[in-house]
């Protein structure tokens, strides 16, 4: 019941390769790229993509847009650390959307932050499937 | 839809006339036996004639179980759409709905629910009557507050609320023992301590039925007027368990922050009897930040055991 995480290619070690795919209003936290970098494709629908600046250090107060924009089929974004934090949402009622995701080196952990406050917290990311067979956990 | 569907498809399961530009859908569905799938999305449906006049009687009514009528210009729920009995999911995202009718309870088989995308305002506590809906959509709407009788819901799994105008939550979420995710972000949640937000004093009826039901008075229906029995039928129990109280309809309405998961501070609205009943741990002089620590302590592992997966984002 939310969007789910598709593992296609771990790339023997050096990235990891997956498909996203959004259920209508589906939309993900916002989070980092612990260190690595991330290239999105989407392959179909709309994404929509917010990038936030990171929180101060003793980050308390609401966190601050950078920009935002929507992401039409074919399109491709990247980001890193360096560049920021993003939120990806799928703010359609009507149509699903899936996305191709790159990370290298690949990772399993980042922190998601919340954005009325900027407090972040570790979070591990789970596959819902790998190699086409669903993850059971 | 062309008038000869029927004749010429009579075995058809699943109807796709998404984005055609349908204003209306006449009887020619009524005589679609097999029909379970209807997905009409991205249409102009949402005047009169967008669902046929007999679907109540027609055999769709219990089979049809996928109604797919998101990205039209509904701006209320047709009520012959209330009849369909055996559905099971039901979307409607992305029209122009201002709320949502009680008889949505008639939906019995309703288990999938997608609202997103109105101008709703309120919920009816009726919906919390569809005894399997698992996966409840309600994000970007203009909802001010959840009825706590929503926490009947107890086949829901999933509750997206993102994008409204809550400030705050009722406590009785924590009930939802099968919820496993709850999104919250984009709402103006209340981030710092409220304290005693309204405190209407108690009128001398209300005190005199604090009393009797405090006390155990005992009553029988001869010795009072059906009015005052009915009265004393409806004290509702404090929920603070060191205290004993009850309240008919004065009330301390108090924001507790409850820590979900460990992470999220979530502001619930508790009902209480009287201002000096606030927390197992603390005393009448306590300073309020402190007393929102310990009731956050005491409540987070309720609540920890009860909430898996909360998306606040």
């Amino acid at each position: 019941f939310r969007y789910t995480r598709n593992l296609v290619d771990s790339g023997n070690g050096k990235f990891n390769l997956m498909i996203l795919c959004w259920g209508e209003g589906h939309g993900s936290s916002i989070h980092d790229h612990t260190d690595s970098h991330c290239f999105m494709k989407i392959l179909q629908g709309n994404l929509k993509e917010t990038l936030f600046e990171w929180p101060e250090k003793k980050g308390n107060g609401e966190m601050t847009k950078k920009s935002e924009r929507v992401l039409r089929e074919n399109q491709c974004a990247y980001i890193n650390d360096s560049i920021g934090l993003h939120r990806v949402e799928n703010i359609s009622h009507t149509e699903t959307a899936v996305s191709l995701h790159l990370y290298s080196p690949p990772f399993d952990t980042c922190n998601t932050f919340d954005q009325r406050t900027g407090h972040k917290h570790k979070v591990t990311m789970t596959f819902y499937s790998q190699y086409g067979e669903r993850t059971v956990c | 839809l062309p008038a000869g569907l029927s004749q010429w498809f009579p075995a058809l399961e699943v109807l796709d006339v998404s984005g055609t530009g349908l204003t209306e859908m006449g009887a020619e569905l009524l005589s679609l036996p097999c029909l379970h799938t209807l997905l009409a999305k991205n249409n102009r449906l949402g005047g009169p004639g967008s669902l046929p006049k007999g679907l109540g009687q027609a055999p769709l009514a219990s089979s049809l179980r996928v109604l797919n009528l998101s990205g039209n210009r509904f701006a209320d729920v047709p009520p012959v759409l209330l009849r369909l009995r055996g559905l099971r999911s039901l979307s409607l995202g992305g029209n122009r709905l201002h709320s949502i009718p009680p008889d949505i309870q008639e939906l019995r088989s309703l288990e999938f629910l997608y609202l997103g995308g109105n101008f709703i305002t309120s919920i009816p506590p009726e919906l919390a009557k569809l005894p399997s809906l698992k996966y409840l959509v309600l994000c970007d709407n203009k909802i001010q507050s959840i009825p706590p009788q929503l926490a009947q819901l107890h086949s829901l799994r999933s509750l997206s609320l993102h994008n409204n105008l809550l400030t705050y939550l009722p406590r009785e979420i924590l009930n939802l023992v099968h919820l496993e995710e709850l999104s919250l972000r984009g709402n103006p949640l209340v981030v710092r301590f409220v304290r005693d937000l309204t405190y209407n004093p108690p009128s001398l009826q209300e005190l005199a039925g604090r009393t009797v039901k405090t006390r155990n008075v005992p009553y029988t229906p001869s010795d009072l007027p059906e009015t005052l029995v009915r009265y004393l039928s409806l004290a509702s129990n404090c929920p603070n368990p060191k205290c004993g109280g009850v309240y008919f309809d004065s009330c301390v309405r108090q924001i507790k922050f409850v820590d979900f998961c460990g992470k999220y501070r979530l502001p619930l609205m508790h009902y209480l009897c009287s201002p000096e009943c606030s927390s197992p741990y603390s005393s009448a002089s306590q300073s309020s930040t402190s007393q929102s620590e310990s009731d956050s302590e005491d409540e987070a592992s309720v609540a920890a055991h009860r909430m898996q997966k909360v998306l606040l984002g």
